[in-house]
């Protein structure tokens, strides 16, 4: 097959763009190792290792995407992969700093104070941030998978080592059972989705994500094999965003594992899911015109159907469910399910402007939920984490710096102006506005409204209630840096729109595919394509 | 389309020359990046507002904030002077500083394509205009700075941080307001400077009335400001941009005829803008809350309340003048409401005790000729009139400030005599002195020059409705005469007699500590008992008084070398090269000298030729008449006026007039029973309905939806990993089965 041909020639480009990928993936092997080493200093310096990786993967992302690398990589997105793996890079430093001290800080205290002996059986700091440097490393993979075998690991690589991960995230049982739930669900959710791969791959005869697109663009009409294979495989990737209906298992991990894990998890995966959509979905996207002679795109019928569905009911359950919550960690698992709502309305207005405002929502949304974990993270309650709204009550008066910045997050995530959540809520609204979801909109309006119901209990709680015995009790933690976090975080929530222009910018990686392009490649990897094509404009209009 | 059309046929419009007078005057802007050092202008006050801040927030005694503020002033003034050298003022320039508000959408969204793009970048907009409003607001900013911190001295360590502060944001949003390149911008300033009004009005927040009066500043504001935002949506929707450049652009290219009746949109513009600038400039009826104003520390009368804030409505209009000229219904609306403004108030000012409420008066007056100024045409003698009037009117405040904060808080005009002999007053008396001759228009003072360039354009513009508003301005000149001489014989002349005030006016409940001799105005206490005697003001007080006494004088000195049109006048050139080309010479000069015949009409028993001469008679005629009133009734024969006043309080006939005009003509009490009390009544209906229906039933009601439903789902969340894989494979069977049914119906793809 020519196809074989040119992805060996197209080697080298591939290579070059998962540099990053490969950096980190050498960082977690040098973590791993040096989290076991017997001294002490050695082991303290495996979070700042684990930060010094990531600062280099962002490096080496600016350095590899400016070569011409990318328009040789043959992939839907190409620039795509440049700004999701800058923007993994840069929460991962915020979370490393979270998740830091937390790690291991009670056996680490037990050596210290000669309460134990070293064990490196027991010591998990190394492995805790090689499995989070690899998972992230499967998140940017995502972001390059030209098919579906190396979209279905990198969704995997992803995804594995945060069992892992919540597993160790403290000594508790719960969070073991919660790894247990997450990752039986999650084997679940993989089932799905390879088997939506499965019939993609039956209907279309290609593993390769172009190919497989202009095989379905040349098909009078769309086989029903490939859209049930569509949903499967959307329906399996939503477990990735905790939307509904695979969204169950989110507000018990979220609860069970430490807050500096919750934190991950609130943001990794859904870059990964509304990643891996973004690059799935690149498949069924035809270009079209719209009524003014733009060039736009269109899905078929019940693969947009399937999204609205996923989109509103999350939209609304995550809304809804979070409402009664008083324990935080649990109401902020709800919410991130409100949040991938959001994001999947990006997803259904599609390639250019849709996609450009989920990263750029991505932006905001990261440096929001990292606050809040990070104010979270930086408290605790008898040796006990904070994680009830009582336990808030009154932190002003205490930590005057940590309740502003929690406030300032809460605020953010409503999607209150000046802040930066604002922008990205109106960013993702107007472009759906603009492509005429605006019921969407408006549902999104009507259950952005609920939330403040909630968020705002993050603010008042904080700002307004007055310590009480039990919030006696509650202390920072010894490391500042989780605290450092957080200002570093919410006050990026309150200057960042101030630099809106260059994020805009920098989250305008995707394109509408127009005819033309899909022509020029349709030209290029595949043959017989090319000639069937032209008359592609008239079909998908008609489709 | 009906409302277009009725406001035409109400008012007459103006001929069409004065309509297509803009056409293609206004040049493009060439982008000037190496002027982005003008950029420090607005940097510098919004510095000093964060130093005061801090200062406020380390608790800083001493006079630190006062300097910085006074010090970041005169650095910006000394730039605008710089920006005025270097600045050629052949074209506009905009210098972009960075980018704000940006923008696009839709499939067109290419580079500043109109409707698919918002800009509004942080730029400014430099022409002449904008260089002659700067460099009065920067440096009358600085010396009435410099006056403030021997005034506030009192409050040093107390508010003192806190006043300088809120002058510096002043000065940055009204700075943004005048060289902001777009309207976005100029409304970010106009909401600046309200809300700089509103902490500096409310500055003795301790004291009821001026928390009131600051409170009524800001609603009556809301008014103008509903009005200015409106008009600038408005103008995105028909032009497409709120860049100042690319709008002017738009507007003289545009051919479209406005009376066509269909784009009412575009037909309210103006008369949005100008309820924004009426509410902003204290114009009928939106007035009511610039006297009340004086309740903030004098300096702030003299800066924000006399000189500068209250001229905004003048320079958005004058700014914006190309949009104005496509209506000429509404420069007539404009013209007629500043007259009316200027009567009204003036007949107020004339029955005030209080003298920094006749001041007060006495500007919304003058406001109200500068109106009559852009509504006639001449947007040159408006601004003049805005730039000698920022001069003289400040100079004003700042001598009744001085005289109140010698006398221990004292204004009222019947406990104060003869302070020209008192020592330590004598240079506030006689700059006084000065600065009334100027706001009565005494000949050759700077007000004469501006007021008379109003006046003359209303005779010579050839329409009757304009001659009518002329003849009300040369009445009113008599009475600004009249009542700004009742103050100044009243208080500076006559013989030397005075009682302190009671604290009550101004320095609200505070100790001013004037009850102990520190050394200034020692002499004996006239009937006093010897105990209290006025101190007269030291360096920073006299020294700007006399500064800003010389800037008025000298502000006669663009007229002098105007030669007999103005036409070499250094403001009229200002204006000419600016976007408020209107009233230049080359255009409305020629059609008003066309039309002659009714300038000879209306003043043909001068037996003056010449329009501008002939009204400079009658005006000064009229001005001296008011002062030569005034000397009767208050200098020589104090005890006719109150006679007068007994004579027609005695006549039932007449007994209302001398009431009506010391109660303001019951505005306050009429809006209070047409606007407020209905509002309240309407607003307690509202409450309960709010309380019983909305809240009761909707949002009660509305909350226990969710919540129930959140209920009705929790079982679902059991904790039970089964349960969860089971749900989970539920769902994607329903959502599976439903695809397959959409495939049964054949709409699948």
């Amino acid at each position: 097959m020519i196809s074989s041909l040119l992805a060996e020639s197209n080697m080298s480009a591939k290579l070059t763009l998962i540099a990053p990928e490969i950096f980190l993936f050498v960082g977690s092997v040098v973590v791993a190792v040096l989290g076991l080493a017997r001294s002490a200093s050695v082991r303290r310096a495996v979070p700042t290792v684990t930060a010094l990786f990531l600062l280099g993967s962002i490096g080496v992302t600016a350095y590899v995407y400016r070569s011409d690398a990318v328009e040789a990589s043959n992939l839907l997105l190409p620039q795509l992969g440049g700004f999701v793996k800058a923007l993994i890079a840069v929460i991962g430093i915020l979370l490393v700093m979270v998740a830091g001290p937390a790690i291991d800080r009670r056996l680490e205290e037990a050596f210290d104070s000669g309460g134990a002996a070293f064990d490196p059986i027991r010591v998990m700091r190394g492995e805790y941030f090689a499995f989070f440097l690899l998972s992230l490393a499967g998140t940017m993979l995502i972001a390059n998978a030209n098919d579906l075998i190396w979209l279905f690991l990198a969704i995997e690589l992803s995804s594995l080592p945060t069992y892992v991960m919540v597993a160790i995230s403290r000594g508790s049982r719960r969070a073991q059972e919660a790894a247990v739930k997450y990752f039986f669900l999650g084997a679940l959710s993989a089932a799905t989705f390879l088997y939506g791969f499965a019939l993609l791959y039956g209907a279309s005869g290609t593993l390769d994500l172009v190919e497989m697109r202009n095989v379905f663009a040349d098909m009078p009409e769309l086989p029903t094999l490939a859209i049930l294979g569509g949903v499967m495989a959307i329906l399996g990737i939503a477990f990735k965003l905790a939307a509904v209906p695979m969204h169950f298992y989110a507000p018990d991990v979220y609860e069970g594992a430490g807050s500096q894990t919750t934190a991950f998890l609130g943001f990794m995966p859904k870059v990964a899911g509304a990643v891996a959509l973004m690059v799935l979905l690149g498949v069924f996207w035809t270009p079209a015109t719209d009524a003014t002679g733009g060039a736009t795109a269109v899905l078929p019928n019940a693969i947009l159907a399937t999204l609205w569905m996923i989109a509103v009911l999350t939209m609304v359950l995550g809304n809804i469910g979070a409402l009664l919550q008083r324990n935080v960690k649990r109401m902020l698992a709800y919410s991130s399910i409100a949040q991938s709502g959001y994001l999947l309305i990006g997803i259904v207005t599609g390639p250019g402007a849709g996609y450009n405002s989920i990263l750029f929502y991505l932006i905001g949304y990261g440096v929001m939920n990292t606050a809040v974990f990070a104010v979270l993270g930086s408290l605790e309650r008898q040796g006990e984490e904070v994680e009830t709204l009582d336990d808030l009550s009154g932190l002003r008066q205490r930590q005057p710096a940590l309740a502003w910045m929690l406030a300032l997050s809460a605020i953010g995530l409503i999607g209150i102006p000046p802040l930066i959540g604002f922008f990205g809520k109106l960013a993702l609204f107007a472009a759906a506005i603009d492509h005429g979801q605006t019921a969407l909109v408006i549902i999104a309006a009507i259950t952005t409204a609920v939330s403040a119901f909630y968020y705002l209990q993050l603010v008042a709680v904080p700002m307004l209630g007055s310590p009480t015995a039990r919030t006696d009790a509650v202390h920072a933690v010894p490391s500042s840096w989780p605290r450092v976090a957080a200002i570093i975080c919410g006050v990026g929530v309150l200057v960042m729109p101030l630099a809106i222009e260059r994020l805009v910018t920098a989250s305008g990686a995707t394109e509408v595919p127009t005819v033309q392009s899909l022509e020029t490649a349709a030209e290029g990897p595949s043959e017989d394509a090319s000639e069937a094509d032209s008359s592609a404009p008239t079909e998908v209009a008609s489709r | 389309m009906s409302l277009t059309a009725s406001l035409s046929s109400i008012l007459a419009p103006l001929p069409a020359t004065l309509a297509d007078a803009a056409s293609a005057t206004i040049k493009p802007a060439v982008a000037s990046p190496d002027l982005s050092w003008a950029g420090l202008i607005l940097l510098l006050p919004a510095i000093s507002a964060v130093l005061c801040g801090l200062c406020a927030a380390r608790g800083v005694k001493g006079k630190l904030p006062g300097v910085i503020t006074a010090l970041s002033l005169l650095g910006a003034f000394a730039l605008t002077l710089m920006l005025y050298m270097r600045c050629p003022t052949d074209a506009p320039r905009t210098i972009h500083l960075f980018d704000w508000v940006s923008f696009a959408w839709g499939s067109g969204a290419a580079e500043g394509a109109k409707w698919t793009s918002f800009l509004a970048p942080f730029s400014l907009y430099v022409d002449s205009l904008t260089l002659l409003w700067m460099l009065f607001v920067t440096g009358l900013g600085s010396l009435i700075a410099i006056y403030a911190t021997e005034y506030m001295e009192s409050d040093v360590g107390k508010g003192y941080a806190r006043f300088f502060g809120a002058v510096s944001i002043f000065l940055f949003a009204m700075g943004s307001l005048v060289m902001g390149g777009n309207l976005i911008l100029l409304y970010l300033g106009w909401e600046g400077v309200g809300l700089a009004s509103y902490l500096l009005i409310g500055y003795y927040y301790s004291k009821p009335s001026a928390v009131a009066a600051a409170k009524k500043a800001f609603i009556v504001n809301r008014i103008g400001d509903l009005g200015l935002a409106l008009g600038i949506f408005l103008i995105w929707v028909n032009y497409g941009t709120v860049e100042y450049d690319a709008l002017f652009q738009a507007v003289t290219a545009s051919t479209d005829s406005l009376n066509d009746g269909s784009e009412w949109t575009k037909a309210a513009i103006p008369y949005c803008l100008m309820l924004g600038a009426f509410g902003k400039s204290a114009q009928f009826p939106l007035y009511v809350w610039l006297p009340d104003a004086m309740e903030g520390p004098t300096p702030v009368s003299a800066l924000i309340h006399a000189a500068t804030m209250v001229t905004a409505g003048i320079y958005l209009i004058a700014r914006t003048y190309p949009l104005f000229q496509l209506d000429p219904g509404a420069l007539t609306v404009v013209a007629t409401i500043g007259c009316i403004t200027a009567l009204l108030a003036a007949t107020i000012g004339m029955a005030q005790y209080d003298i920094k409420r006749v001041m007060a008066y006495s500007t919304v007056s003058q406001l109200g000729y500068m109106f009559l100024g852009l509504g006639v045409g001449t947007t040159f003698g408006a601004v003049y009139h805005v730039f000698t009037h920022a001069f003289f009117k400040a100079l004003l405040f700042l001598c009744c400030g001085a005289i109140m904060h010698g006398m221990a808080g004292q204004l009222d005009l019947r406990k104060m005599s003869g302070l020209r002999n008192v020592k330590g007053f004598g240079i506030i008396s006689w700059t006084f002195l000065i600065g009334c001759l100027c706001l009565a228009g005494f000949p050759f003072t700077a007000g004469f020059f501006s007021k008379d360039s109003i006046i003359a354009q209303a005779f010579g513009s050839g329409n009757d409705r304009f001659v009518l508003l002329g003849w009300i301005a040369v009445f009113t000149a008599f009475l600004t005469a009249y009542y700004t001489f009742r103050v100044w014989f009243r208080v500076c002349g006559g013989p030397t007699k005075y009682e302190p005030g009671d604290e009550l006016h101004g320095h609200g409940g505070d100790d001013h500590g004037h009850g102990h001799g520190h050394g200034h105005g020692a002499d004996d206490g006239h009937g006093h008992g010897g105990e209290w005697h006025p101190h007269g003001p030291r360096l920073a007080i006299n020294g700007v008084l006399l500064l800003i006494c010389l800037g008025a004088i000298l502000a006669a000195v663009p007229a002098y070398l105007g030669g007999p049109h103005q036409e070499n006048n250094w403001v009229m050139k200002m204006v000419s090269h600016s976007s408020a080309v209107g009233g230049i010479p080359a255009h409305d000069h020629g059609a008003s000298h066309g039309a002659d015949a009714h300038a000879h009409h209306a003043l043909s028993f001068t037996g003056i030729a010449d329009v501008h001469t002939a009204t400079s008679v009658v005006a000064s005629v009229a001005g001296i008449l008011g002062i030569a009133i005034a000397a009767f009734f208050h200098l020589f024969n104090r005890k006719a006026a109150d006679g007068l006043r007994q004579t027609l309080l005695s006549n039932s006939l007449t007994r209302w007039l001398p009431i009506a005009m010391e109660n303001k003509w019951y505005v306050d009490e009429i809006y209070h029973a047409t606007l407020r009390v209905p509002a309240r009544a309407l607003g307690h209906i509202f409450e309960f309905f709010d309380k019983s229906v909305i809240d009761g039933v909707f949002v009660d009601g509305g909350a226990r939806i969710p919540a129930g439903l959140a209920r009705v789902f929790q079982p679902l969340y059991n904790g039970v990993l089964q349960g969860y894989a089971w749900t989970m494979a539920f769902g994607v069977a329903l959502i599976a089965a439903w695809v397959f049914w959409l495939w049964l119906q054949g709409g699948a793809a």
